[in-house]
C-alpha cells in the first residue's frame, strides 16, 4: 500500500511575523522555512499506519515548494518516510487554493497513491480548504479531521472530530484523509534516522512532468491579492497589582464595566 | 456573480449562530449585487430549521431532508449544494469558518471552479468585484483578496465577525430534489457526544481561557467554568492545558487549535507563547490573570492584573453575577 503525506513548508510558525509597514512585505528576517506545523501530524498519521501495516507499505512526503528548500523534507524523511518528491516549477508562484489544489492533484495522480494524508491547515495561508479541495480535484473520498485512524489496506476507519465530540467514518481506498493533532505528537527524529534520511531518494517533478493542462500558479489562480498591512495595534496594558483576590477582581469589574462588557 | 447563497450549519436540530451572521451579512452583499439572498439548509430537521431562518432577511431558503446527508460525510452535502448553485445561477457561497464550513467550503470550490477566500473578517463589493479581508500568518498580517470574475466564488467568514440581525419579508421555503446518479462511499457509523451543549467556542461572544498556571483538570471545572457561565461565553485552555491532557483538544486554542475572536477574552494563568497568542489577538479586549507580570501575553492585553487567579475569579464571578441580577 502506498501512503503519499503531503506537507507545505511555511515560515516558522515560532517566529515573531510582522509586517514591513514601509514596503508592506512580511519582513522574513529570523524567519526560517520549515514543515507547516499541522503537516507534521500527517507525516506522523502515515508513518504509524505505515508500523501497523507492515512489509510492502510505503510513505512517500509530497511538498509543492520551490526547488531551493526542497533538502527542508529530509527532516520528514529523517522521521521514517520512504522517499520525498518535490513539485517546483517557476510557473507555480502566485498560486491560489484552487491552482494548488490543481497542481498538487495532478502531481499526486503522477506518483500514484492509495492514501493520501493531508494536515488540516496551513500556519501561514491558513484557508483550510486545500485537503477538500484536493480530495475533489483527485476524485477520492476525503475524509477529514480524522484521529486514530485504521486501515487493512482496502478500508480506512476514523474518529472524525467534530465540535461536540466525533463520529466514526469509514470509506474504501483510494482515499484522502485530513488529521488533526490527535493523531499523537509527532515523532523526533532518531540519529540513525537522521544518518539514514541522507541517502533517501528526493525526487523532484516539474509541471511538465505532469502533463497536466490545467492553468497553474496565478494564471490559474481564482483570487488575487489586493492588499496586506499590518494588524491594528494594540494599547499597552494597564497593570494592576492585586494584593487580593477582591481588588484583583473589582479592578477587572470595574475595567469590564467601562468598557460595557458587562 | 450577483446572488448570494448561505450554506446553513447546524448541528443537534440546532442552528450555529453563525449562519444568522452570515444571513444578515448575505442580504447586504446581494443588495450591493443587485441579486437575491439564498440559504442552503441540509439534513435532519432542515425543515423547522428553515422556518426559524426565516426570521433573517433572506429571500429564499432550499432545503433537503434527506437521510444521505447524515448517514454520509460530506459528498451529498455537496451534491446538493452544487446543486442549489446551479439552479441559482452566478454567486457568491458564504460559510461559517468552522471545522465542517472549511471541509463544505474547499470541496465546493474545486467543484464549482470558485476562488476561496478564507477566515474573512470583512466583505465589500468594489464595482462588480467581491474582495474580502482576513488576518494571515496568525494574524501578524492583514490582507485583502479579491474573487476574480468567475461564475462562482466561495467565502468563508470568521464567526463573530458580524452581527445578527433580524429583519425582512419571511422567506420562501422550496425543496431541493435529490441530485440523481449519485453513490456515496463515506459512511458514518456512529456519533459520540464528548461535550454537548457546550456553546461553540468559536462563536462564544466571550472566552474565558485557562494554562499551565491552573495546575490541573478540576479548576477548569470549578474555577473558570462559572465565572463563563456568568459572562455567557465558554472555556478555552492554552497547548499546555490540552497536551497534559486536563481537557480535550477541542477547547485548544492557538496554532493547531482553534482561533476565536469573541469581545471579551480572559486569560487565566497563561503565559501567551506566540503558539497561543495566534489564536486569540484579534479578540476585542483581553484581559489577562497571571501570577507573572512580566510574561508575554502581558505585551498584548488591556488589562494585566498581577495576582492570585484562585482568589480573583471566584470574586470575579460573583460580582459579574450580582450584576446580572
Amino acid at each position: 500500500m502506498k501512503i503519499v503525506a503531503t506537507v507545505k513548508l511555511v515560515p516558522d510558525p515560532n517566529s515573531e511575523k510582522r509586517i514591513d509597514p514601509q514596503t508592506k512585505r512580511l519582513d522574513r528576517s529570523g524567519a526560517e522555512t520549515v514543515l507547516n506545523p499541522y503537516d507534521e501530524y500527517a507525516v506522523e498519521a502515515a508513518l504509524q499506519l505505515k508500523e501497523k501495516l507492515g512489509d510492502g507499505t510505503t510513505v512517500t512526503v509530497f511538498s509543492m515548494a520551490p526547488e531551493r528548500h526542497k533538502e527542508i523534507l529530509r527532516k520528514a524523511l529523517a522521521m521514517g518516510a520512504d522517499d520525498a518528491v518535490v513539485l517546483s516549477d517557476p510557473a507555480l508562484a502566485g498560486s491560489d487554493v484552487w491552482s494548488t489544489a490543481a497542481a498538487i492533484a495532478a502531481g499526486l495522480k503522477k506518483i500514484g497513491f492509495d492514501l493520501v494524508v493531508c494536515g488540516g491547515l496551513s500556519d501561514d495561508g491558513s484557508t483550510g480548504g486545500t485537503p477538500g479541495a484536493l480530495a475533489e480535484h483527485l476524485g477520492v473520498p476525503g475524509l477529514t479531521n480524522a484521529r486514530h485512524l485504521e486501515c487493512d489496506g482496502q478500508r480506512l476507519t476514523a474518529q472524525r472530530e467534530t465540535d461536540s465530540g466525533y463520529q466514526v467514518v469509514a470509506t474504501a481506498l483510494p482515499a484522502l484523509v485530513s488529521v488533526t493533532m490527535a493523531v499523537g505528537e509527532p515523532r523526533y527524529a532518531s540519529l540513525k534516522g537522521i544518518m539514514g534520511a541522507k541517502k533517501k531518494t528526493l525526487a523532484t517533478l516539474c509541471l511538465a512532468d505532469l502533463g497536466s493542462d490545467v492553468p497553474a500558479g496565478d494564471d490559474g489562480a481564482l483570487t488575487e491579492l489586493v492588499r496586506v498591512g499590518p494588524p491594528a495595534t494594540r494599547e499597552k496594558a494597564a497593570v494592576v497589582n492585586a494584593t487580593d483576590g477582591a481588588s484583583g477582581a473589582r479592578a477587572i469589574f470595574d475595567f469590564l464595566k467601562q468598557r460595557k462588557l458587562v | 456573480m450577483q446572488h448570494v447563497i448561505v450554506f446553513a450549519e447546524h448541528a443537534n436540530g440546532t442552528t450555529r449562530k453563525v449562519t444568522f451572521e452570515l444571513a444578515t451579512q448575505a442580504r447586504k452583499l446581494a443588495d450591493e449585487l443587485g441579486g437575491k439572498a439564498h440559504a442552503v439548509v441540509l439534513g435532519a430537521g432542515a425543515g423547522a430549521l428553515a422556518e426559524r431562518l426565516q426570521a433573517y432577511p433572506l429571500d429564499v431558503i432550499h432545503v433537503a431532508q434527506d437521510d444521505d446527508v447524515d448517514n454520509f460525510l460530506i459528498d451529498p452535502a455537496i451534491d446538493y449544494l452544487e446543486a442549489a448553485a446551479n439552479g441559482i445561477g452566478p454567486s457568491v457561497i458564504l460559510l461559517p469558518n468552522t471545522m465542517y464550513g472549511r471541509d463544505i467550503a474547499g470541496r465546493i470550490a474545486a467543484r464549482l471552479r470558485a476562488g476561496m477566500l478564507a477566515d474573512v473578517v470583512d466583505i465589500a463589493v468594489d464595482g462588480t468585484s467581491v474582495r474580502g479581508t482576513s488576518p494571515k500568518l496568525g494574524g501578524a498580517a492583514i490582507t485583502t483578496c479579491a474573487l476574480r470574475d468567475a461564475r462562482y466564488g466561495v467565502v468563508t467568514v470568521r464567526p463573530n465577525a458580524f452581527a445578527a440581525e433580524p429583519g425582512g419579508a419571511a422567506a420562501q421555503v422550496v425543496q431541493l430534489a435529490k441530485p440523481t446518479g449519485k453513490s456515496y462511499k463515506m459512511s458514518i457509523e456512529s456519533n459520540v457526544e464528548e461535550a454537548s451543549g457546550e456553546l461553540g467556542l468559536e462563536e462564544a461572544p466571550v472566552v474565558v481561557a485557562g494554562g499551565r498556571g491552573l495546575g490541573g483538570p478540576e479548576p477548569f471545572q470549578t474555577l473558570l467554568k462559572p465565572l463563563a457561565d456568568a459572562l455567557g461565553g465558554a472555556v478555552g485552555a492554552s497547548r499546555a492545558a490540552a497536551d497534559a491532557g486536563w481537557v480535550p483538544y477541542s477547547l485548544q486554542i492557538g496554532q493547531t487549535g482553534k482561533t476565536v475572536s469573541p469581545s471579551l477574552y480572559v486569560a487565566v494563568g497563561i503565559s501567551g507563547a506566540i503558539q497561543h497568542k495566534v489564536g486569540m489577538r484579534s479578540s476585542g479586549t483581553i484581559v489577562a490573570i497571571n501570577k507573572d507580570g512580566g510574561a508575554p501575553i502581558t505585551e498584548f492585553s488591556d488589562l494585566v492584573v498581577v495576582g492570585d487567579a484562585f482568589a480573583i475569579v471566584p470574586e470575579l464571578t460573583n460580582l459579574v453575577r450580582a450584576a446580572k441580577a
